[in-house]
């Protein structure tokens, strides 16, 4: 079983199937790379259909099996996407902080997740390529430090969303083209979750995955599946515990934040 | 009933089954036979069958290696080598000769063509047999036979094109005999036509050999000869470009993969059966291909085998000349290629490298350009990178075409239907022959597609190690799509074990990677028998495929493809409109999804049914002008291509004015046209020239107003109207239900220069779309109120509550253009300074006239009943003068007066506001309902189920209000069939202030003519409906295009009327003209086969390549000057000198 090959703790397993969704080149299967091993590559082969990998997320109360479906983003595999979003227990709904348009896109996936997807499926909006941005720069160092020390709400994207609006308007030479307020005000009023991360910096990526795991209510988990321990052989090798400190802080404060499911 | 046949017909139309155009018949049920044909020898679009014999190939016995004798070989008599019976047909450029029994001459009963049998089922060049373009034939004999025999001897170019001589020693032709089985007739006429297709074939000699030198087979034979003759060909050592696997190596072991003997064994087979164009196919053919092709050949082989070297034989320079075209051009498609290149087979050494990389670049993008429907799709970037690993670029980007359209059909498309279906079909096929294994899939919530999308949208590279990804490849492109099927299959059947035990997707995708990594891996590894112990999992897929799986025929895919169609189509479809719905922006939330629903269907139906259309006159176009059908590109979507549903391709995505005003026809009901008026057609309506589609269902009318809402709504209106636009404009009008916001809408519509005015002409061009509006009635969201102040008419007036709705509002507009003059204000600066005491003025005036205005009623009433007034007329000019006192005599009065009222003078230009259209608007009745209800309500979305009972309801109009809304487009649009002039108060744009000056001098006549002419049009259309109601009916089948031949225009109006004004009957003369040209595309349906003798010939006439008198008896000099194609080819110039030449007949 899954739950005795990983965890150090006998804590409940339960797996859960998340999609990511977004316009082509956003970063979706790289946000995956990085939270399944933690690495980044430039080139990457183009997803076909879509790709199958899993990891585990380590919370106090139970394990987190993400079974994720990281799907092509060119506009035409669109159609393909009900398949692999059905039956979904959470979405990442990617979009580039560098390009409008794909928010645009980002806001398309919503709706339809939103009106075709399981009822209750947990979303989250995520702005990626923060490395690109003023604030990425910036916060590399300073984001990842406050998750580090565990201020309360540092997984919470409002919170980021309020120091980014201000610094937005004076950088320049900054490649933001999306502002933090406007992609959260969409946020809040959808009920998503909301970040900006870096797969290449790798700032706020567990942070997303956590704050999902969290937001999954109890109800809808079903306990860890079979005995298909092979999953995904390139993935399971991350159990790294510098990781799942981490994610436990980052757990901590995702729980505190507005989503607050009980776990 | 009248519009239930209307409806029929339409159905009948959309029905793709009863496009008359033979490449167009295509329904996936029963594929046109020509479309078969050309699948079942992998044949380009342009071929037809056009002739078919039984035959007996026989085969002499191999000359260069008599030690192998083929044992598998079933029949080896004695002197002449192998015989096989079978079928021989002849195409335009080609002659084809197969084993299996198939049929597709026109007269062949679908029965016939379709009973497939064989290894291959009609997917490609399955059996045995050959497939020769024409150009390669040498010379055709007719042999000396003892006894009624019909044998011809065919001498190929096998060999013989890549040397300046030929006839050095050792060198022996490929020849072979043909026995005809039938009739002499039948020989004869099957010999005519090679004997015509040989002609043709010469001119594609060239090509031939520039095609033929870039086989890597010349270059191994020649090669191997040139040694024995101590090579005199400096040139040919150099090797065609085998891809790049010549320099980065191929990949796998090439001893491992016994890479020697497989060359040999192709040497031999290709030195004893021809190569590349002249292949012949016997048994051993297959096998060499089921063990894998040696890598240097391997390009060859697939383009052969698949059909592509036909294409690149076509046009052997479109791929340079694609590059050459576009070079330094951009496109979403590379923009999206540019993305994958440096992903794709990057573990390829070839693919890290700028040379790999710029061939891959090259060859998308010259796809992407010749086939823009399709563009680009992530996984062509993988399948090509594959493919350049074994061929040159231009052999790579003709396969990709074939792949594209033939062999993947629908796979990269925009919306990926192809693969989507095939997914389906998978399903069903692992359900059907796998039932344990899916039910266990089906409990366990896994879904089999997400597994095996990607094996078929990218053909197992990237899922197998490349080694074997390439075997399944080799038989891939020579047995067609059904071998994506049958490994697949294989691969659940061998691992079905395992399966069983899965509980997620994630188990079952690492299942199976684990298996692909392990296919090189004994099947039995603890088996005592070495022999069984030697046979690795990758043979032992392949043997499961093709022999457990060997029912999964091509024949089976076609039908389980038929069976889920539409449920694909659908489901995408679907996605399609509510993505693109819930896309609309923020003035969509005006309207309710119903009625979104509802724009969105009417939007495709319209645009499709235009793209149809289109397409038809442009077929029909082409050939006009060419006499033949011969596709002008050689690439590209198939001919048999199937459009016209969302879910099929990428979608138009504009509609130009015409395909708006069918859309306007579908939503309401005054957009229909008078049809079936009789003047319609007559009408001469120049002012869109390209409108030239035969329509179906409502004729939609076409009218100023149209053209101005169609101005309104689009962004660019040379661009058309996007979904988008249409919505937008739909919902600021019929959106807040507002009085106020319509009546503004309305007069923005007519607010020209933008500046809040509407001048003169403005002002009548809307009194004359509120004509147009209301002419089909209200529709009962008019009712004026019966209590006659509101209008103004005294109590106790005559018959006044006789008067209808609609003639209540003749009597509004009448007054709202009176009154308009009567508040304009002046345009010129001096009078600018009036303006709000004149509309205040006139607010105050307008209250006293409308209470005051007793005589209209009367008036309106007097027209109805139809009593000819010429007196009326003289009168008018006289009573102008005192706005208030004048009685208006009827609406054409009313006008009449107008126009010599002061306020028309065009020295005195006058303008209203928006303000003072408002008030004039509300102060009538009904008038006020107009815009209150009937304008927003007669766009009919959700609310109304169908325009068929707008059809219907029509007719019933054309009875009750003849006199009104018959005789009313004369009125309003003022055309020319009065004897005084080419246009009334209303001026074509363009004509300007003297237009209107004109008018105003001849409104008095016209006025007559009107009247009158109206008189006789009512009573005519009385007539008409009450006695002859059947003639009527037929008259609209005519219209539905039923009867095309039916024309019940009067063809005395033509000339009369004119342009602009006309136009308010929806009538287009070009459209008329269509469908008679549609009609003859009915016919040349039927004709088809015979139109494609009668093409030939007509080229033969054509043809000035002839050169009279350098035919001689002998074949052994008088090359045509001027020619390098060698010695035995020679030109002729008649037919009889072409049976003593080219073809010889020794009997």
């Amino acid at each position: 079983m899954s739950e005795s090959t990983s965890a150090n703790t006998p804590k409940p397993s339960s797996s859960v199937k998340l999609v990511l969704l977004g316009e082509a080149a956003v970063g979706k299967s790289s946000l995956v790379l990085r939270f399944v091993n933690n690495d980044f590559q430039e080139n990457k082969e183009p997803t076909i259909g879509a790709a199958f990998l899993t990891q585990k997320c380590s919370l106090p109360t139970r394990t987190i099996k993400f079974e994720i479906w990281d799907t092509a983003g060119q506009e035409r595999f669109a159609s393909l996407a009900p398949m692999y979003y059905r039956n979904a227990q959470a979405a990442l709904v990617v979009y580039d902080v560098t390009k409008p348009s794909s928010l645009t896109k980002a806001k398309h996936w919503v709706a339809e997740l939103q009106r075709q997807a399981s009822p209750g499926i947990v979303i989250a909006l995520v702005g990626n390529k923060l490395d690109l941005t003023n604030d990425g720069n910036d916060a590399t160092a300073g984001e990842s430090q406050a998750d580090n020390e565990a201020e309360p709400s540092a997984a919470d994207g409002e919170d980021a969303s309020g120091e980014n609006a201000d610094e937005q308007d004076a950088s320049s030479g900054d490649a933001r083209k999306v502002s933090t307020r406007e992609a959260n005000s969409y946020a809040e009023e959808e009920s998503l979750l909301f970040f900006e991360t870096s797969a290449k910096t790798g700032v706020n990526v567990a942070e997303v995955f956590t704050a999902i795991a969290n937001a999954i209510p109890e109800s809808s988990l079903k306990s860890g599946r079979g005995t298909g321990a092979g999953t995904g052989q390139t993935t399971l090798g991350g159990g790294r515990p510098a990781e799942d400190s981490r994610v436990n802080l980052g757990e901590r404060g995702a729980s505190t934040a507005k989503e607050g499911c009980a776990c | 009933m009248q519009w239930s046949s209307f409806m029929q017909k339409a159905q009948s139309f959309i029905d793709p089954a009863n496009f008359p155009i033979p490449n167009l018949t295509s329904n996936d049920h029963n594929p046109s036979k020509a479309s078969l044909f050309r699948q079942q020898f992998r044949l380009p679009d342009s071929q037809n069958p056009l002739q078919e014999i039984t035959a007996e190939l026989i085969l002499p016995i191999p000359h260069t290696s008599p030690n192998t004798s083929h044992g598998d070989q079933p029949r080896n008599l004695d002197r002449a080598g192998n015989r096989y019976a079978g079928r021989l047909h002849l195409s335009e450029r080609f002659i084809c000769f197969s084993t299996q029994p198939t049929s597709f001459v026109p007269s062949a009963t679908h029965g016939a063509s379709t009973h497939w049998a064989g290894q291959t089922n009609g997917t490609g060049p399955s059996g045995n047999g050959f497939i020769i373009p024409l150009s390669s034939i040498r010379r055709v004999e007719r042999l000396n036979s003892l006894s009624h025999v019909f044998s011809l001897a065919l001498t190929t170019w096998n060999g013989a094109l890549g040397k300046q001589q030929s006839g050095s020693s050792g060198f022996v032709p490929q020849r072979f005999t043909i026995q005809l089985v039938g009739s002499r007739q039948a020989c004869e006429r099957f010999c005519d036509g090679l004997k015509k297709g040989l002609r043709e074939g010469m001119k594609e000699i060239e090509n031939l050999r520039s095609v033929i030198s870039d086989c890597y087979s010349e270059y191994l034979l020649s090669g191997a000869k040139s040694k024995d003759q101590n090579g005199e060909n400096p040139e040919a050592r150099q090797p065609p470009d085998a891809g790049l696997g010549m320099i980065f190596r191929y990949p796998g072991d090439a001893r491992k993969l016994r890479d020697r003997s497989k060359m040999r064994l192709w040497g031999e087979y290709f030195r004893e059966n021809g190569r590349n164009a002249t292949l012949i196919r016997q048994p051993t053919f297959h096998k060499l291909i089921r063990v894998g092709l040696p890598n240097r050949l391997r390009g060859e082989v697939w383009e052969v085998s698949s059909g592509s070297l036909y294409l690149r034989l076509r046009s052997p320079t479109l791929y340079t000349e694609t590059l050459a075209k576009f070079s330094g051009q951009e496109s979403l498609a590379i923009d999206e290629i540019e993305k994958d290149l440096n992903r794709s087979l990057p573990e390829y050494a070839g693919f890290q490298s700028e040379e790999g990389i710029g061939r891959l670049r090259r060859v998308l993008t010259a796809y992407s350009w010749t086939n823009a429907e399709i563009g680009y799709c992530q996984a062509m970037n993988i399948v090509v990178a594959a493919l350049l690993i074994y061929m040159s670029e231009p052999q790579a980007f003709f396969l990709l075409s074939v792949l594209c359209d033939r062999l993947l059909p629908g796979y990269y498309s925009t919306t990926m239907y192809g693969t989507l279906l095939d997914q389906k079909v998978f399903e069903s096929l692992v359900e059907k022959t796998m039932p344990i294994l899916w039910e266990h899939l089906m409990k366990s919530d896994v879904q089999l597609s997400v597994v095996s999308l990607p094996w078929f949208l990218s053909l197992y590279i990237n899922s197998m190690p490349l080694v074997f990804a390439f075997r399944v490849l080799d038989v891939f492109f020579l047995e067609g799509p059904k071998v994506l099927f049958q490994v697949g299959l294989a691969i659940l059947r061998i691992n079905g074990e395992e399966l069983l035990d899965i509980q997620d997707d994630g188990s079952f995708i690492s299942i199976l990677k684990t298996y692909f990594s392990r296919l090189d891996e004994s099947a039995h590894p603890r088996s005592e028998n070495p022999k069984l112990r030697a046979i690795t999992r990758f043979q032992e897929l392949m043997v499961v495929a093709f022999k457990e799986f060997s029912g999964i025929t091509h024949q089976a895919i076609v039908d389980e493809r038929a069976k889920h169609k539409d449920a694909v189509l659908e489901n995408i479809e679907n996605f399609a409109k509510r993505t693109s719905i819930r896309n609309l922006g923020p003035d969509s939330k005006k309207l309710n999804p119903d009625d979104l629903g509802i724009i969105y269907d009417r939007f495709y139906e319209v645009l499709y049914e235009h793209q149809q259309r289109q397409k038809l006159v442009d077929e029909e176009k082409k050939r006009r002008e060419k006499k033949r059908m011969e596709r002008t590109s050689v690439l590209g979507p198939p001919a048999d291509h199937e459009v016209g549903r969302v879910g099929l391709g990428p979608s138009p995505t504009h509609m130009d004015y015409d395909a708006f005003r069918d859309f306007l026809a579908a939503t309401s009901k005054w957009a229909v046209g008078d049809s079936p008026a009789p003047r319609k057609e007559s009408v001469s309506n120049s002012w869109r020239g390209y409108g030239g589609s035969p329509p179906v269902k409502p004729e939609p009318a076409d009218h100023e107003f149209m053209q101005r809402l169609f101005r309104k709504w689009a962004t660019d209106p040379s661009e058309g109207l996007s979904l988008q636009n249409v919505v937008n404009g739909l919902a600021r009008l019929i959106g807040p239900r507002d009085i106020m916001n319509n009546i503004q809408y309305f007069f923005d519509l007519y607010d020209d220069t933008g500046n809040g005015k509407v001048d003169r002409e403005g002002i009548l061009r809307m009194s004359e779309a509120l004509l147009f509006l209301s002419r089909r009635g209200f529709e009962g969201t008019i009712t004026p109120t019966q209590a006659s102040e509101d209008f103004g008419s005294a109590p106790g007036e005559m018959s006044n509550d006789k008067l209808s709705t609609d003639e209540r509002f003749l009597g509004s507009v009448s007054s709202f253009i009176r009154r308009c003059f009567e508040y304009a204000d002046p345009s010129n600066p001096e009078g600018k300074a009036a303006v709000d005491n004149d509309t205040s003025e006139a607010a105050d005036k307008l209250g006293s006239f409308s209470i005051g205005d007793d005589d209209e009623e009367e008036d309106l009433i007097d027209v109805d009943d139809e009593k000819p007034k010429p007196t009326e007329e003289s009168k008018t000019p006289g009573k102008q003068g005192s706005e208030s006192k004048a009685p208006p005599q009827s609406q054409h009065t009313r006008n009449t007066s107008e126009s010599h009222n002061p306020a028309l003078d065009p020295n005195n230009p006058l303008h209203i506001t928006l303000p003072t259209f408002r008030m004039v608007i509300l102060a009538d009745e009904l008038l006020e309902q107009f815009f209150d209800s009937f304008f927003p309500q007669s766009f009919h979305l959700s609310d109304y189920p169908q325009h068929v009972s707008m059809a219907s309801s029509l007719s019933s109009n054309l009875t009750t209000f003849s006199n009104i809304h018959i005789p009313k487009p004369q009125l309003s649009s003022m055309s020319g069939v009065s004897p005084a002039g080419a246009s009334g108060g209303i001026v074509p744009p363009g004509k300007g202030l003297r237009g209107v000056l004109d008018n105003i001098v001849t409104d008095g006549i016209r006025m007559a003519a009107e009247v009158k002419k109206r008189m006789d049009e009512a009573q005519r259309e009385l007539e008409r409906n009450a006695l002859n109601r059947d003639e009527e009916e037929d008259e609209d089948e005519d219209e539905d295009y039923v009867h095309p031949t039916g024309t019940p225009a009067t063809p005395a109006m033509v000339g009369g009327i004119s342009s602009w004004g006309a136009g308010a009957y929806g009538a287009d003369p070009e459209r008329r003209s269509v469908r008679e040209t549609d009609r003859d595309l009915l016919e040349g349906a039927e004709a088809m086969s015979v139109r494609g003798k009668d093409d030939a010939s007509m080229l033969d006439g054509k043809d000035g390549h002839h050169q009279p008198g350098t035919a001689e008896g002998s074949s052994s000099n008088s090359p045509p000057p001027s020619s390098n194609l060698g010695p035995h080819r020679r030109t002729s110039d008649e037919q009889d000198k072409v049976v003593s030449k080219t073809v010889e007949f020794e009997s």
